[in-house]
């Protein structure tokens, strides 16, 4: 799995392409904790480029979240496909982030 | 038709429904009826074997009551092909088909053509005897009794022993009359029966209850030999009456035998069943912990559902009846379990209509972490643990209103907790086929389980960063 990430507005916005699964897991859990330890509150995680999202990332996203808010910080996500907006929606997961179908929308009010 | 005419012209009597308390409640007095009139018609001629006014009363009364019965069988509806027929004019063909003849023969006061006159056979008075017609309402009484069979299917061991019981102290009574009337008859000789057993200066009282306890002591084959006959005529009578009574006795101990284990036919049918299995896991060895936890299962299922398999009465029935049902025996789930609360009835019955309901005893696993997802489960009632590593780790539990088996599912992994119950549950399970198959046909279930979801995203988020996808 690929990941990018650059800033804009203050805003920590990671991409990540591929899949994001139990053998990709750690090294985005890696690149997420080091963005955190380096003094960033605000994370947007872009899912555009993302074709599947496992168990294993989910509790990347939990951990990432819980980590932001004890730092006073949040963390949104954008660019769901519509398989994993599906599994975040009836499972419950839309209501414990906060989910924009865009970047831009994402960005704005953060 | 002119105003006037219209108005001279008494409205119809309502029709009755044969189901209704009123109609259940009148045969009932019906059938009382019918017993008094079999006992007091034949007492009457062979014990008082006069008119009187008490007894001529009672009877009149009695034949009252059966005119008005006549025109309330008139109309009354009946059931044909399943449904109920309310048209007056085939309730009144079918009427006149089946008992009117006999009910209108039964209340023709013939006796009341002679109550002037003292006309009289071997002692009894004509109008007694012609009482005798009134003895054919006694088809009257099996009609009532095979309408309550049908109507009533559930407790007809019940009607039968009733209808036994009648039956039988009817015809012991007939008996004492006829024991009786012999003596009558032969106009009490001196070796009468009666003369010998000392009862013919008694009052009819007591002639009546030394009569009837001939009866009981002759067709139970008890016999003591206290009262006995002397005359050819009343050892004719007495070899009649053993012959009856034998095959009587015989018939009324095989019945009893018959209905009374009839009555649990169900109940003892299911713990043959259940008897049948805790003797195979016997013979198998299995651990005494899993037989009795299978016995336990089988006890619950009598106590909940008396043993019933809901899915085979379910796949009995119509779609639209089965919905019916299914709606009544899920209502507990429906008000605990927010999902069919939020769905529109035709997704809510689809729902339903796809569930298999489950039980599960304590300590039985509902889903077991390595499993692959099979479908979702509702929490009826029960008290469910969710745990993990085999046991080592518990995360919470589940309780009615509660759905679990969704993520696994929907993110195509293993189970990586198990559910276990902790008391006995009622569970209700939806494949995965009917689950994809409700998404695609119902757009609107993605947007009434986001909805619910909600409810659920604290312990979903719990579950999830220990790692436990049910």
């Amino acid at each position: 799995m690929k990941i990018s990430h650059d800033e804009q507005d203050g805003v920590a916005v990671v991409r990540f392409e591929g899949n994001l699964d139990t053998n990709t897991a750690p090294e985005a859990q890696e690149a997420l904790d080091d963005l955190i330890g380096a003094g960033t509150v605000k994370v947007l995680v872009d899912f555009s480029d993302l074709d599947y999202i496992s168990s294993a990332g989910l509790r990347v996203l939990l951990a990432t979240a819980k980590k932001l808010r004890g730092g006073g910080g949040n963390l949104r996500l954008c660019g769901l496909n519509e398989t994993v907006a599906e599994v975040f929606e009836i499972s419950g997961f839309s209501t414990i982030f906060a989910v924009f179908p865009s970047e831009a929308e994402a960005l704005e009010g953060f | 038709m002119s105003g006037a005419a219209a108005q001279a012209i008494p409205p119809p009597v309502p029709l009755i429904p044969e189901r209704s308390t009123f109609r259940t409640a009148w045969d009932l007095v019906i059938v009382l009826a019918v017993v008094v009139t079999g006992l007091v018609v034949p007492f009457q001629i062979v014990f008082v074997r006069e008119v009187d006014l008490g007894g001529s009363l009672l009877v009149y009364l009695l034949d009252v009551l059966f005119v008005a019965d006549i025109f309330l069988n008139f109309r009354t509806t009946f059931r044909a092909g399943g449904s109920e027929v309310t048209e007056s004019a085939a309730v009144v063909r079918r009427y006149r088909r089946s008992g009117f003849s006999a009910d209108l023969l039964g209340v023709v006061p013939l006796d009341a053509l002679f109550l002037m006159s003292s006309a009289a056979v071997a002692g009894v008075p004509v109008v007694l005897l012609l009482r005798t017609t009134r003895l054919l309402r006694l088809q009257r009484l099996l009609r009532a009794f095979r309408q309550w069979e049908r109507l009533h299917s559930t407790n007809t061991g019940y009607l039968r022993i009733s209808k036994l019981v009648i039956g039988v102290f009817l015809l012991i009574h007939w008996i004492a009359c006829g024991w009786f009337l012999v003596a009558v008859v032969e106009g009490f000789p001196r070796d009468s029966w009666t003369v010998a057993a000392g009862i013919d200066g008694l009052d009819r009282g007591s002639q009546y209850l030394r009569s009837l306890y001939w009866g009981f002591v002759t067709t139970t084959t008890v016999g003591f030999g206290d009262i006995v006959p002397t005359r050819n005529a009343e050892y004719a009578f007495t070899i009649l009456v053993m012959v009856l009574g034998a095959s009587m006795y015989a018939l009324i101990i095989g019945s009893i035998a018959s209905l009374v284990s009839s009555i649990d036919a169900a109940k003892t049918a299911f713990w043959d069943r259940a008897d049948g299995v805790s003797q195979y896991l016997r013979s198998r060895a299995l651990p005494e912990p899993l037989q009795r936890q299978i016995r336990d299962y089988y006890e619950y299922i009598w106590e909940r559902y008396r043993g019933s398999s809901t899915q085979q009465f379910l796949r009995d029935l119509p779609d639209p009846i089965r919905l019916e049902v299914v709606f009544h025996l899920t209502r507990e789930l429906i008000e605990k379990v927010p999902l069919f609360r939020h769905a529109e009835p035709a997704l809510r019955n689809a729902l339903l209509m796809s569930l298999q309901p489950l039980v599960f005893v304590p300590g039985s696993f509902v889903v077991r972490e390595g499993e692959v997802a099979t479908g979702v489960y509702f929490v009826s009632s029960g008290k469910l643990t969710i745990t993990m590593e085999g046991g080592a780790r518990h995360l919470g539990g589940l309780e009615a209103g509660d759905y679990f088996g969704d993520l696994s599912l929907l993110l195509g992994e293993r189970r990586t907790g198990s559910v276990q119950a902790t008391t006995h549950s009622d569970v209700f399970f939806l494949s995965t086929g009917d689950f994809e198959r409700l998404r695609g046909d119902y757009p609107e279930f993605r947007g009434v389980l986001k909805e619910v979801a909600s409810t659920k995203s604290a312990k979903l988020e719990e579950l999830v960063s220990a790692g436990c996808i049910l």
